[in-house]
């Protein structure tokens, strides 16, 4: 126990930038996501999907 | 974009609070797996679209090499500075090291940035960490005047920069590379017109730098550390060369006239440097002034605003990238050895260190141009377009190469050959570090050479 936690005092700071990654993807899809809010909602071009179709483009 | 900019961003944190023991290693391993997460850019690229990240960050296939670039080069610099440092407190191992990174978060955003404002603001922020980089870190008084010169000449081009990019917004309501793109704006011969150019490419030019506002660069590259030096090569130039690039793509002037007298200094530059390189006794600037020699030929390059000019261009630009850090790291492996630049006393080092002899062999061929090196490729199609804009350039880029092969090998020559001086009694061996800073130069430029299109830039595709 006492070597698990002498452990993590040591090298916690190397979970920083890992850490930093797993934001930065979280940030990159939720903006991925927003870029596609109003595909295949406008009236004028909207169309029905295609049988198997999951979107218009991606 | 933001999965390589937050790493980069956690890695100060993880600088300040590591372990003295730990903190070469612990930086250099985690700069190292940002650079090659900065890898996955080159997916995108290999097809016709932007990567997008947000509104305000995308990169396409001019910026995507670039980025890459500058993520590869810190873990680079961070390991070449290592002896340079081994004498300072931890304090200010630590403050270079935090300079380092966040010049890299600077240059990712910079390259990654969709609006020409931002790229103005974060352009002009990179002057920061390289002016103290420079001024604190160099190894001789002159750095003061170096840092004045660098900051000065930056300084003064990017002003008329502003007025430009401020009167283009209130022209076109919109300063986004994403949307001017689509429909550049047509500028008609005028005067204004004119000025307008001439106030827009002066900043780049300086940063080039196109020859005649070259002064501050030999300065600047022999003052500072092996770091501001490699990084200074490698991507601060290319700074210049890609701001011309984005800047031309959102404009179309109609007329090629104003571009003349910038044409004409560029390829003046290109034989005028090469002739100074054969003249130099430092090797720093000697190699400083080839960067100048290469740059002139990027810089007609982007003037001419063909699609193998560009293509040349950004190729060129990676290619010198690499080649020119890698000779600044030799050049001080030397410096570190006998602690003076000068060519004269650094003769037939190969008896004494031989396989850094090999990388000094290397080295001299990729700048040289030899195939079947990117460097080539860059060149060539570089020269080429020119060739088509205007057949008597091929006089003055055949007459650059000649020199700068003649230079190269005389750079090599003395440094390799020659009687051993007499004052060396006692030479440190190289150590596995240093070779390993080149290996990581060579690398990337030998992979290149199997899969080029991946610095082909936006119009190969």
């Amino acid at each position: 126990m006492v070597n698990v936690v002498n452990f993590v005092r040591e090298h916690w700071v190397h979970i920083l930038c890992p850490m930093g990654f797993v934001i930065g993807c979280y940030l990159d899809r939720r903006n991925d996501e927003k870029l596609s809010t109003f595909r295949n909602k406008s009236l004028l071009f909207k169309r029905e999907l295609k049988p198997g179709e999951e979107v218009t483009w991606r | 974009m933001l999965k390589i900019i937050i790493p980069t961003i956690m890695l100060i944190p993880t600088t300040t609070m590591c372990k003295p023991t730990q903190l070469w290693y612990t930086t250099l391993i985690h700069s190292m797996l940002i650079s090659l997460l900065s890898l996955q850019l080159f997916y995108p690229s290999l097809q016709p679209i932007m990567n997008f990240s947000n509104h305000n960050m995308a990169a396409d296939q001019t910026s995507t090499p670039l980025i890459i670039l500058s993520c590869w080069l810190t873990p680079l610099m961070i390991l070449a500075s290592q002896n340079h440092l081994s004498t300072e407190p931890l304090s200010r191992k630590r403050t270079f090291i935090i300079t380092t990174i966040i010049l890299q978060m600077l240059l990712i955003m910079t390259f990654s940035t969709t609006d020409l404002m931002m790229f103005f603001v974060l352009f002009e922020a990179t002057l920061i960490p390289t002016l103290m980089m420079i001024t604190r870190w160099g190894n001789q008084m002159e750095r003061l005047n170096a840092g004045t010169y660098f900051l000065f000449y930056t300084l003064m081009g990017s002003l008329p920069l502003l007025v430009a990019l401020l009167s283009l917004y209130s022209n076109t309501n919109s300063l986004s590379i994403l949307t001017m793109q689509l429909s550049p704006t047509m500028l008609k011969n005028t005067w204004t017109n004119s000025m307008w150019l001439l106030a827009a490419l002066t900043a780049f030019m300086i940063k080039m730098p196109l020859y005649g506002l070259h002064l501050w660069l030999p300065k600047a590259h022999v003052e500072a550390p092996i770091a501001g030096s490699m990084i200074l090569a490698a991507i601060l130039l290319k700074l210049g060369g890609y701001g011309i690039i984005r800047i031309m793509s959102t404009t179309n002037f109609l007329s090629k006239t104003p571009y003349y007298p910038f044409m004409i200094l560029a390829l003046w530059g290109i034989i005028m440097t090469s002739l100074i390189c054969l003249r130099q006794t430092d090797l720093k600037s000697l190699i400083a002034y080839s960067s100048v020699s290469h740059m002139g030929l990027v810089t007609a390059a982007t003037l001419t605003q063909t699609e193998w000019a560009y293509t040349g261009a950004i190729t060129l630009m990676i290619a010198h990238g690499l080649t020119s850090s890698l000779l600044f790291c030799l050049a001080n492996t030397n410096y570190e050895r006998i602690h003076s630049r000068t060519l004269l006393l650094t003769q037939n080092m190969q008896l004494l260190l031989p396989l850094m002899g090999t990388w000094w062999l290397l080295a001299s061929l990729t700048n040289m141009a030899l195939p079947p090196t990117i460097n080539l490729m860059g060149e060539l199609t570089i020269i080429t377009s020119l060739f088509n804009w205007s057949n008597t350039t091929i006089i003055i880029t055949g007459l650059g190469t000649l020199i700068t092969a003649i230079y190269t090998l005389h750079m090599f020559s003395s440094t390799q050959w020659g009687e051993l001086p007499q004052h060396i009694k006692i030479m440190a061996p190289s150590h596995t570090r240093e070779h390993l800073i080149m290996t990581l130069h060579i690398l990337p430029m030998t992979l290149l050479m199997m899969k080029p299109e991946l610095i082909w830039g936006p119009l190969y595709c």
